[in-house]
Order: structure tokens, then C-alpha cells, then sequence
């Protein structure tokens, strides 16, 4: 232990100073000058390039669309992790018996493909569209706080690796420290007896994720209000940028409580305190505080990507958002809602059966301002120029999607279903119909939407449209299947089952089961023609000349972030004419 | 220190700053350290984090000289991790040689020893600057 301690100590003390001879190579301290606030300020001093070359462009960027670059990446890198492990969870289950896991590597794998498509997925996509496009749409130079945007991202990948450190550590510790096998929800006491060190890991890096998201939230906040043009008021601000700031006002309210929580778990597993514990607040504590937090955060997830989907789905529609108020009022009554609904996670608890029957009332109630969202979609398209472009098949996708997991959430919300269906397949079919039927096509859309801006290229639309039709038939087919599991009597987060025919009639849990894995195996053959698509199209693919490649103009639809483009386009053509150089060309020499 | 002609990656570029990527890391380290329980990872963490904020505040333009701030923060750690102590544990119990025995005394105690090293820093770091203007 001493000698470990010794060690440990030398390589910090290392790290320290290697940082610090680092920060004084590249950064001069003295030169530092007391400006008004924090804007990206230049100073006096003269300015060659916009940003430093190679490596070091990415590790010190406080440039908002560089950050959404970067959280794009890091979004496409967790999706394609947790996508792994989501497969493995159908391998295993093709057969009764399992296939390939043991139960622990099961319920590890579980647990990491919920959290990782969660919180190191879902909430940094968003993210990554939000940096790179909000400042453009609401025409702000950038973030209003630049910096704080930058350590937002920055303490998303150690997150990562905390959450995924079981899987590495274990092989090198002979198991000492393995991957957590709580559950997404880590409920107590089950999350507070296992001793696995991996847990604590897993639970600072999803502190860590809430304090970046929380960081990300007040900067959105901050420049939705206070950094939008002069001609950009609250009465024209985009579909996009509203959704933005009801998820981020979530944020601000749901995620420093998960932080709380978190660390209250932390303390009754490390320092002997009794918050959930039977004798302190109860393990019941634990799930009003999880899903306090937990509800909201399902519509911090999904208001943007509804944003995305009112903000594209009109163009290829050739028609105006239908209902665009009410579209912005049911996005702030979905999020004033969303605080009053926890509760029907719990139905089965033995709680009070008149706040059983409150939380039902409340959760049917937030249906109606998503129908109104779902209507005016439709009715967007009615009698509309339709363009079946990828982008639009794949808000269209989201709609019928939505529409699904959004019915099969009506039934759960009802107390007396809810008691028969919970911990049930059907529920997990329900919430992957929203998250990936409908979050994730919405992050398709909007990747295909404006791959023109953040590349400067155009994909292949053949693999766009083969991407689409192999996840909405993979889709539908996987979770399809889940549905009818659940109404079998299927439990989830099983890693086999080869029950007893009372709980579950065998042969046909089988059959649904098989064909829920097929379904995930023509997911992850349209996958790999997006990745292939993407990085493709984005090294080769054929450059973008045109500021308009929508051709949006035609309906007077153009919005700014292409009116942006647009003008990048003419000052490149400037940059490769050398004679333009002088009105106002970017100087490529670098200083010595 | 760098000499003062050489200008710094964040007076070259407007859209550039060493900082975040460090608070971030300092943030991380000093998470791990503080909870887990490991003595140096805390100490270094909460120092890297300090001088981070320091430095960030700094370069921004919210504050002139990174050491008041570094010294600020030693301090409020101080304060806190003595106050956490004084409250949460017996007053018998409170002994440097019992550092290493109760989980929570040692976390204050690394708490402790990274404010009184960011304070000495930002204190000493303070009177050179001016002694030496
Ligand atoms: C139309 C509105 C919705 C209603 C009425 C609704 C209702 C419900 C109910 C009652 C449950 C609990 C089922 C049980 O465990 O017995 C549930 C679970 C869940 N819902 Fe929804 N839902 C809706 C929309 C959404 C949306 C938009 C999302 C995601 C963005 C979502 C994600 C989830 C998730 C992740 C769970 C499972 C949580 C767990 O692990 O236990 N739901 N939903
Ligand atoms: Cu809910």
C-alpha cells in the first residue's frame, strides 16, 4: 500500500510539472491583459490564422463549431460502443440457454450499453448539433461562453472511460475492480452491496457527464438570450433553438439533483452513510430521486431531436411548420410536465394508491401536448411538394416511430396495464422506439441535413437511402418483436430463459426473440454503410459549390446557418484566387 | 517562464485557450482522488484543478493575476475540509497519526493539504511578483 501510495505520488507529481512546463511553452501568463469579460477576445495583439494547425487546433479549441465537431465524434464513437454491446445483448439471446455471455459478463454489458447510449450518446449528439448550429441560426459569433463550452467537452472522454473502466481494469486486477452490473437505474440496495470498486468508477463518470451537461446547459441559456442578432427576436426564433431551451432549462433543474444523488450513493457505499439504506431514507428514496431526475431526462433527450424534426421536415415538405406556436407551446408545457410524472416508474412499488392515481393523471395528460407536436407534423406534410431526400425520410421515420413508442407510453401509463407490463419486454420496446426509432433517426436527419455545411461535401444519397430503409425495417422488426415479448410475460434483463412455461410460453419467446435479432442484424448492416458513407463521402465526396444545396431558396426556407455557408463558400474562392487576396483573404503564412 | 516577447497560444489565436482541457482533467482527477480514496491523486488533482481556474480566469480577463485566485481557492478548501472535520468527527480522532485509519479524516486531510499548497503558491507566487515590480 505505502509503496503503491510512493508510486502513485511520483506520477502525479510527474504530470503536474509536465503540465506546467507545457502551459509555459505554449502560453505566455505575463502577456495576459484584464479584458471586459470572457468573449474569445483578440486583444491587440495581431492575429495570422484563425486557429493553431494539427493536433493541437483540437485540444485547445474554444471555437463552437470545432466543440460540435468534436462532440459529434466522440457522440458517433459511444453510439458505435454501446451498438456493440447491444448486439452482443442479441447474440446471447438466440437461444434459451444464451449464446455467447455469462450472466455477470451479461449484466455488465447491459448496464454499459444503457448508460453509454444514454449519457455518452444521446446527450452529446445533441449537443454536437446545438454548439455547431445554434450560434449560426441565431446569427451569435459564438457561444457566450466559450471557454466554459470547451471544459463541457473536455470532461466528457475521462467520463467515458470511468464508465467503461470495469472492462479494462478487470483483466489487469485479476478482477478486483470489474464492470458495474447495476442497471442504468442503479437502484438500491443492490448498488450499494455490490462492494465492486467498478461502480464507484462508473458513478463519478456519470457525475462527471452531469457537470459537463450541466456546464453545456447555462452556456445555451446564456447565448439563446443574450447573444442572438438584432433581427432574430423571440417571435422568429427557430423551431430548433426553442426546443434547446426548454431541454436546457431541464438540464439545469434534473441533472445537478442526479449529481446529488449520485453522490449520496457514492457516500452510503464509501463513508457508512445510511441515505438509502433501511434504517436512513429508505431504498425507495433512491428511485423518487432517480426518476426525478429520470423522467425529465428522457424529454431532454427528445425535445431536440423534435426540434431537428420540426426544423427539417418542413423543407423537404415545401411548406411552412404548421402550427408553429403551438408547436413551441407544447414543447414548454411537455417540459413544465415532465417534473410531475416520476412516479409512474414506480406504480409497482406498493406506493400510496392516490399518488398512483395523480401520476397517472399527469402522465396521461403529457400525451396530449406530444399528439399536438405529431398532428402538426402531419399536417405539415398534407398537400405538401414532398421530397423524399434521405433527411426527410428519416424525420419521416421518426414521426411514425414516435407514434408507436408514444402509444405503447399511453398503455404504461395507465396504473392497471402498467402493473402487468412493468419490467416486462413490452416496456423495453416502448422506450427504444423513442430512442432509437425516433432520437436516433433524428440525429440521422439532422447528420444528412447539413452534412453539406460541416463538410463542405455532399454524401453518397444511394447509401443515405439504403442507411434509412435498413434501419426503419431493423428497427421496427427488433422492437417490434420486444412489444410482443413483453405481452408474453418476457421479463427484462434476463440473460436466458429458460423458464418454467408459467411465466412465459417458451417456443414463442423464442421465435420473438430470434426475430429481434435479426432485426438488430440488419441494424448493424445499415450502420456500417453510414459510417462507411459518412467517412467516405466526407474525405472524397463531391464538393459542395452551391450555398443552397436543398434548394430552399425556391420556398423561401433558407435559413441562416446556410446563408453562413454560403458566404464560407465565397471567401474560399477568395482564398484560391490570390489576386482577391487583398479585400480581405485569409493570410495562410504563419508566424515564426 | 516564457520570455514575455514570445506571444502565447491564446494571444495568437482568438478562437484557442490551453485552459479548459486542464480544468477539465484537474475536475476529473481530483473526483477520483477525493472519492476513491487515493491520497496523491486527490492532492495533485485538486492542485492541477485550482491552478486551472487560475490560469482560465485569468487569460478570460476576469481576473488580473492568477494568484489571488489560487490562494482564494486554497483557502476555501482549507476552510471547508477543517469545518467537514471539526463536525463530522470526534475531536479525539482529529491527529495526523491517525491519517490513513478513518476513510473520511484522510480525504479531509488530502483536501487540506492541496488548499494549504495552492495558498502557499498563490501567497509566495504574489509577494515575488510584486516584490520583484
Ligand atoms: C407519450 C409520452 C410517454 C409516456 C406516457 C410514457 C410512459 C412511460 C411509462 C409509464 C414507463 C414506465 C414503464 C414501467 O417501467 O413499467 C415508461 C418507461 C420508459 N420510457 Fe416512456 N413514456 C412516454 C414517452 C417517452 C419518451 C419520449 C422517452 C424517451 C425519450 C421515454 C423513455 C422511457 C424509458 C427510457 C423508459 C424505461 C425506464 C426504465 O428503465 O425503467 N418515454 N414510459
Ligand atoms: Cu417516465
Amino acid at each position: 500500500m505505502v509503496a503503491g501510495d510512493i508510486v502513485l505520488t511520483g506520477l502525479m507529481a510527474v504530470l503536474l510539472v509536465g503540465i506546467a512546463a507545457l502551459l509555459t511553452r505554449i502560453e505566455n501568463w505575463r502577456s495576459y491583459t484584464p479584458l471586459a469579460g470572457g468573449g474569445t477576445a483578440t486583444g491587440e495583439t495581431v492575429v495570422h490564422r484563425e486557429k493553431p494547425a494539427g493536433i493541437i487546433r483540437w485540444l485547445t479549441t474554444v471555437d463552437h463549431k470545432d466543440i460540435g465537431l468534436l462532440y459529434g465524434l466522440y457522440a458517433i464513437i459511444a453510439f458505435a460502443v454501446g451498438g456493440i454491446m447491444a448486439f452482443l445483448i442479441r447474440v446471447q439471446l438466440v437461444t434459451p440457454a444464451g449464446a455467447i455471455l455469462s450472466n455477470n459478463a451479461y449484466n455488465s454489458i447491459l448496464t454499459s450499453h444503457g448508460i453509454t447510449m444514454l449519457f455518452l450518446f444521446g446527450t452529446p449528439i445533441i449537443a454536437a448539433f446545438a454548439n455547431y448550429f445554434i450560434p449560426l441560426l441565431i446569427g451569435a459569433d459564438d457561444m457566450a461562453f466559450p471557454r466554459i463550452n470547451a471544459i463541457a467537452f473536455w470532461v466528457l472522454p475521462p467520463a467515458a472511460l470511468l464508465i467503461w473502466a470495469g472492462f479494462f481494469l478487470a483483466p489487469v486486477t485479476d478482477n478486483m475492480i470489474e464492470p458495474a452490473r447495476t442497471a442504468w437505474t442503479m437502484y438500491t440496495p443492490l448498488s450499494v452491496e455490490q462492494t465492486n470498486p467498478g461502480v464507484d468508477l462508473m458513478l463519478l463518470g456519470l457525475h462527471l457527464s452531469g457537470v459537463g451537461a450541466t456546464m453545456g446547459a447555462i452556456n445555451f441559456i446564456a447565448t439563446i438570450f443574450t447573444e442572438r442578432d438584432g433581427d432574430v427576436d423571440w417571435a422568429n426564433l427557430d423551431i430548433f433553438s426553442w426546443t434547446m431551451l426548454t431541454q436546457s432549462a431541464l438540464i439545469l433543474f434534473a441533472f445537478p439533483l442526479l449529481g446529488s444523488a449520485l453522490v449520496m450513493l457514492l457516500m452510503d457505499r464509501n463513508l457508512q452513510t445510511t441515505f438509502f439504506a433501511v434504517e436512513g431514507g429508505g431504498p425507495l428514496l433512491w428511485q423518487h430521486l432517480f426518476w426525478f431526475f429520470g423522467h425529465p431526462e428522457v424529454y431532454i433527450l427528445v425535445l431536440p431531436p423534435m426540434g431537428l424534426v420540426s426544423l427539417i421536415l418542413p423543407k423537404f415538405s415545401g411548406r411552412k411548420l404548421f402550427g408553429f406556436k403551438f408547436v413551441v407551446y407544447s414543447t414548454l408545457a411537455i417540459g413544465v410536465l415532465s417534473f410531475g410524472v416520476w412516479a409512474h416508474h414506480m406504480f409497482s412499488t406498493g406506493m400510496d394508491p392516490r399518488l398512483r392515481a395523480s401520476f397517472m393523471a399527469v402522465s396521461l395528460a403529457i400525451a396530449i401536448p406530444s399528439a399536438v407536436k405529431t398532428f402538426n407534423w402531419i399536417t405539415t406534410m398534407w398537400n405538401g411538394r414532398l421530397r423524399l431526400t434521405t433527411p426527410m425520410l428519416f424525420c419521416i421515420g421518426f414521426v411514425s416511430n414516435f407514434i408507436i413508442g408514444g402509444v405503447t407510453g399511453v398503455f404504461l401509463a395507465a396504473v392497471p396495464v402498467d402493473l402487468i407490463l412493468h419490467d416486462t419486454y413490452y416496456v423495453v420496446g416502448h422506450f427504444h422506439y423513442i430512442v432509437m426509432g425516433a432520437i436516433g433517426f433524428a440525429a440521422f436527419a439532422g447528420i444528412y441535413y447539413w452534412f453539406p455545411v460541416f463538410t463542405g461535401r455532399m454524401y453518397q444519397r444511394t447509401l443515405g437511402k439504403a442507411h434509412f430503409w435498413l434501419s426503419m425495417v431493423g428497427t421496427n422488426l427488433t422492437f417490434f418483436a420486444m412489444l410482443a415479448l413483453g405481452y408474453l410475460g418476457m421479463p427484462r434483463r434476463y440473460a436466458t430463459y429458460q423458464f418454467d412455461g408459467a411465466i412465459a410460453p417458451l417456443v414463442q419467446v423464442t421465435t420473438f426473440h430470434q426475430l429481434a435479432t435479426v432485426g438488430a442484424v440488419i441494424l448493424l448492416v445499415g450502420q456500417l454503410i453510414f459510417v462507411w458513407n459518412i467517412v467516405q463521402s466526407w474525405l472524397e465526396g463531391p464538393k459542395v459549390e452551391d450555398g443552397d444545396p436543398w434548394n430552399l431558396e425556391r420556398d423561401g426556407m433558407l435559413d441562416r446557418e446556410f446563408e453562413w455557408f454560403d458566404e464560407q463558400l465565397e471567401a474560399d474562392e477568395h482564398e484560391r484566387d490570390p489576386s482577391l487576396l487583398a479585400d480581405g483573404g485569409q493570410d495562410e503564412q504563419t508566424d515564426s | 517562464m516564457a520570455e514575455a516577447e514570445e506571444p502565447g497560444l491564446s494571444d495568437q489565436y482568438p478562437t484557442a485557450s490551453p485552459w479548459p482541457l486542464f480544468v477539465a482533467l484537474g475536475l476529473t482527477l481530483s473526483e477520483i482522488g477525493v472519492f476513491i480514496g487515493l491520497f496523491p491523486v486527490a492532492v495533485f488533482g485538486l492542485i492541477l484543478f485550482g491552478g486551472s481556474v487560475a490560469g482560465i480566469l485569468t487569460e478570460s480577463g476576469y481576473a488580473e493575476r492568477p494568484w489571488p485566485t489560487l490562494l482564494g481557492v486554497g483557502a476555501v478548501l482549507t476552510v471547508l475540509a477543517a469545518a467537514l472535520a471539526l463536525w463530522q468527527i470526534p475531536l479525539a480522532d482529529i491527529a495526523l497519526s491517525n491519517v490513513g485509519e478513518g476513510p473520511l479524516l484522510t480525504r479531509l486531510v488530502a483536501v487540506a493539504v492541496a488548499g494549504l499548497v495552492m495558498a502557499a503558491m498563490g501567497s509566495v507566487a504574489s509577494l515575488l511578483e510584486q516584490t520583484a515590480a
